[in-house]
């Protein structure tokens, strides 16, 4: 029904602005109801809920566009609404790179994207499955400290129309929970960390989730210092997930692309990366979570190959209608963002459907094959030091050991990386054969044949 | 319904549904956010946001519920929500919630403004960006990309709690900049005015947007950008590292403003950001930096991005020593957190970046107290070192102790001169080591520098922090880490 009625309330509004002159109108309406229990030093510390709605309208006059997004679905409101957009369109210069809102498509639904048991999620049953997470993990062992973490649960329905004949819609839901366990012997703290996401709530395991997390805790203390250099390094797949939302964020979205800011543009066609490396971004692969058929245009989400066997290519690029328009011979890919309201910012295009290729190697074989190396659990506070050479820094963090002769030997103190992935991912002698799907990026773990540590810490 | 009746019909219900203590908070956000970019206005949006937000205590755990839907029926319906949320809540608990006490208060704040930013015609604001940027771009040919920025945010809130404090703020801050970026090959450097981070922002009118110059300072920008190309890199040693406040704003946010919040240090953003070093026991006996380290949390400051009258749990706005003398003094807190290290009051520093969402711990204005140099003397008592500007890249381990930052550009100092344009540079440090060597700080060029992206939370929240901060410098810093 949620659908049915922002379908109402956007085609609606693309009806009364052209009745307000515009000459193309684009009206997405939104409904995003979540809930988040979150939980610290082994009790539920913040227990939030919150229904949020509302339409971001385009008006283009002449090439010249105003935006304006309110959060109400209230006719009236809409209609104020949409006689301010129009006020700040006709007095906003023209965009000459605007060529028109998007045209229609065929499009179809993703079959089991939306779950209603998630949606209706109540805060007792939260609390059920966090209190599962809490036990599971103090029973391991008596130097469990602390579990922390969060369950979310939420639904988000779309529907864009404009004047052009776009009618399209999405409605999906998601369920995740993370758990970090803090262990202490001797004054030594160990830290382990696992999360799970899935579309339907029924399917979330606190139990796995928090033995898992607590086992690496349990193991990560008392650390070792080791000092930094390069090293074989075998990465969870929540390490290679960070790293290849990152590479996304700085490489295949069609901005920094654009701006020249993209290490694509510089190794178009070329052999970058290993060649087992093979990546796409796909919201109808089953994997995928944020499970939407169209974009925030109402565009048809495409598959993008942004990896294919090593190779990047321009092919590799995400667009949206704007930054499709602006390349000749180039259209939108179906990637901008949902129309959920944020003050932080215009989100750019990028893949937020990463489906990685997996390999043919188990985790324990991976470190079986190393000689000296690093276990990543992963990574934390990553950020691009210099993004046309695809360099990125961050920490390790939960559960860092050191292999060596094949075996795990012991926890390592957290080390900081600073290296360029061109460098690290161009040798990849094994890829695990194991999918993880976070929420977005499914991705499986790797081995480098080296990463370049640059920095300890202290914990 | 008046919003105020509307708060006391929740706050009513509540307590009916068995709350010991209920607030609410109804808000409007009103938020232009202007881009040119390439000689084309790329952005021109206007988002308005509205709502509220009930945050309650019932058998001792707290619980929240928010809706956009601004009706007595659906206050009275997510009002029970909370309640219901909280009761769940109140399943996992160890001990029961308890908040310091806190003065009841009934008042008014309003920012005070010369010209208020949303009055001024849209056409003034866009015609001031399209000149900067155009100048900008019109330097070079190698200039790919140029980008014009101006943001302005109106929030008017009521706040309302079950003690009896009525308050209603308006809060306004604006600001913009400037961005550049020359490309040659594949060698691509960016320069920002006056700070990255699509420029800097200021509890202030149109004003301040109007001080910030953006057309006088957009030939330096491409300039500087395309100078980047042919500059040396950034060697790879130990050395004198001054720092301008552009980047030592943030080096502050991440390694003072984050650790000595209090919900970081008591475990309860451990699932997410970290932890913190500066644990509760180390509070009047660390050594976090030098003697001539001294940091506040100060809501008070006029102009800050951070500053209002009062934080979103009615605490009235104060300034608070978080480092004093280089000794670590004090933590941000909430009232439930100061109530856990049994502190006479809150620090007043619980902020949400909407209506909708929970207030957490966040920073307000996180400043460090001028000393006593001149910007200038620095340099000239520097025999080596290196000077940074402006930050571009950004990473702290999660109890803010490993440090990396790059900045957009350096130069060389040599004998107390600015010396040859270095480009990519970076540097490293351990947090209280880092403040430890601080030898320096100036007092002439002391600024408060705005930052509207703060993350923080789970859900994840933004909010807008201030920094004030001149120069200073460091002493045996690593810089050069790119290979």
């Amino acid at each position: 029904m949620a659908t049915k009625r922002l379908q109402n309330v956007s085609e609606k509004t693309v009806e009364l602005a052209l009745k307000e002159k515009a000459d193309q109108a684009q009206a997405a309406s939104f409904m995003w109801d979540s809930a988040l229990t979150r939980f610290a030093n082994s009790q539920i510390h913040q227990n939030v809920a919150s229904k949020a709605g509302g339409v971001a309208l385009k008006i283009v006059i002449d090439k010249r566009i105003g935006t304006l997004t309110v959060n109400t679905l209230e006719e009236n409101r809409i209609k104020e609404t949409i006689k301010q957009a129009v006020k700040i369109a006709k007095i906003t210069p023209p965009n000459r790179e605007f060529t028109g809102l998007p045209k229609p498509e065929k499009w179809a639904p993703i079959q089991g994207a939306f779950d209603k048991d998630t949606a209706n999620c109540s805060p007792d049953y939260r609390a059920d499955i966090v209190g599962e997470a809490i036990d599971t993990a103090h029973s391991k062992s008596p130097i469990v400290k602390a579990v922390a973490g969060s369950f979310s649960t939420e639904m988000l329905a779309f529907a864009v129309s404009n004047s052009l004949g776009v009618s399209a819609w999405a409605k999906i839901s998601l369920a995740s929970i993370n758990t970090t366990v803090i262990s202490e012997l001797d004054g030594s703290e160990g830290f382990g960390y696992a999360e799970q996401s899935s579309r339907n709530v029924k399917d979330i395991r606190p139990a796995q989730i928090a033995d898992r997390a607590a086992e690496k805790s349990i193991s990560s203390v008392k650390p070792k210092k080791l000092s930094p250099g390069e090293y074989e390094t075998v990465l969870s797949p929540l390490a290679v997930g960070t790293i290849f939302n990152y590479l996304g964020y700085i490489g295949f979205s069609a901005t920094p692309f654009q701006d020249g800011q993209s290490f694509v543009k510089y190794h178009l066609k070329e052999q970058v990366f290993d060649r087992k490396v093979s990546v796409k971004d796909d919201a109808r692969d089953e994997h995928s979570l944020i499970a939407v058929p169209v974009d925030g245009e109402g565009v048809p989400k495409k598959a993008v190959k942004l990896v294919d066997a090593g190779v990047v290519s321009e092919r590799s690029i995400c667009y949206d209608s704007l930054t499709g328009g602006r390349e000749k011979g180039k259209r939108s890919t179906g990637h901008s963002f949902p129309p959920i309201t944020s003050g932080f910012g215009q989100a750019r295009p990028m893949p937020i459907n990463v489906v990685a290729a997996p390999g043919d190697a188990a985790i324990e074989e991976m470190i079986k094959e190393t000689g000296r190396g690093i276990f990543v659990t992963r990574f934390h506070y990553v950020n691009p030091v210099d993004p046309t050479k695809a360099i990125l820094t961050g920490l390790t963090r939960d559960g860092t050991f050191l292999i060596e002769k094949g075996e795990i030997v012991g926890p390592i103190v957290n080390m900081r990386f600073t290296d360029s992935m061109l460098s690290a991912l161009k040798r990849v002698p094994m890829i695990g054969k194991e999918l993880e799907q976070g929420e977005t990026a499914t991705v499986p773990a790797i081995k480098l044949e080296k990463l370049r540590f640059t920095g300890v810490t202290q914990h | 319904m008046m919003f105020s009746e509307l708060g006391k019909k929740s706050l009513e219900e509540a307590v009916r549904e068995g709350a010991s203590y209920a607030d609410i908070r109804i808000g409007k956000i009103f938020d232009e956010n202007l881009t040119i970019k390439r000689g084309v206005p790329e952005r021109v949006t206007l988002l308005q946001k509205s709502g509220f937000g009930v945050r309650a205590i019932a058998k001792g755990a707290w619980g929240f519920a928010s809706s956009v839907d601004l009706t007595k029926n659906e206050i009275v319906e997510t009002t029970r929500r909370a309640v219901k949320i909280a009761l769940a809540s109140s399943r996992l608990k160890k001990k029961d919630v308890a908040l310091t006490p806190q003065t009841t208060q009934r008042d008014k704040y309003t920012t005070p403004l010369k010209r208020d930013p949303f009055k001024v015609p849209l056409d003034e604001k866009l015609d001031v960006l399209l000149q900067a940027e155009r100048t900008v771009a019109g330097h070079s040919n190698l200039i790919k990309s140029s980008s014009a920025f101006f943001r302005a945010v109106r929030e008017e809130k009521l706040f309302m709690n079950t003690d009896g404090s009525e308050i209603i703020q308006e809060i306004t801050w604006c600001g913009g900049g400037l961005l550049g970026i020359a490309v040659r090959n594949s060698e691509v450097q960016r320069r920002s005015y006056p700070s990255p981070f699509r420029g800097s922002f200021s509890t202030k009118g149109y004003e301040f947007f109007q001080t910030l110059d953006l057309p006088g300072h957009a030939k330096e920008v491409g300039q500087e950008a395309v100078d980047l190309l042919d500059a040396e890199k950034c060697p790879s040693e130990e050395t004198n590292l001054v720092i301008r406040g552009d980047q030592l704003a943030l080096q502050i946010h991440e390694s003072c403003g984050h650790p000595t919040e209090l919900d970081r240090a008591l475990g309860t953003e451990a699932d997410y950001a970290g932890t913190s070093f500066l644990t509760p026991e180390k509070l009047g006996k660390l050594r976090y930096g030098s003697d001539k380290v001294n940091i506040v949390a100060d809501a008070t400051v006029p102009g800050g991005l951070g500053t209002f009258g009062y934080d979103d749990e009615g605490t009235k706005a104060k300034q608070a020593y978080l480092v004093k003398k280089g000794l670590f003094t004090g933590y941000q807190t909430s009232r439930e957190t100061a109530h856990e290290l049994e502190l006479e009051e809150s620090s007043g520093g619980m902020r949400a970046d909407s209506p909708l969402a929970l207030p957490l711990i966040r920073m307000t204005n996180i400043n460090l107290l001028p000393g006593d140099w001149k910007a200038e003397e620095i340099v000239e008592d520097t025999k080596s070192g290196i000077l940074m500007l402006t930050n571009t890249s950004w990473s702290i381990d999660d109890k803010r102790l490993n440090f990396q930052f790059g900045t957009e550009i350096a130069w060389k100092i040599r004998n107390g001169s600015k010396g040859k344009m270095l480009k990519n540079p970076t540097y490293t440090g351990i947090t209280p080591e880092f403040w430890g060597s601080c030898n320096a700080i100036s007092k002439d060029d002391w600024m408060m520098w705005g930052t509207p992206n703060c993350g923080k939370g789970v859900p994840g929240q933004v909010m807008y922090v201030g920094h004030g901060c001149g120069t200073a410098r460091f002493r045996s810093v690593r810089v050069g880490l790119i290979k």
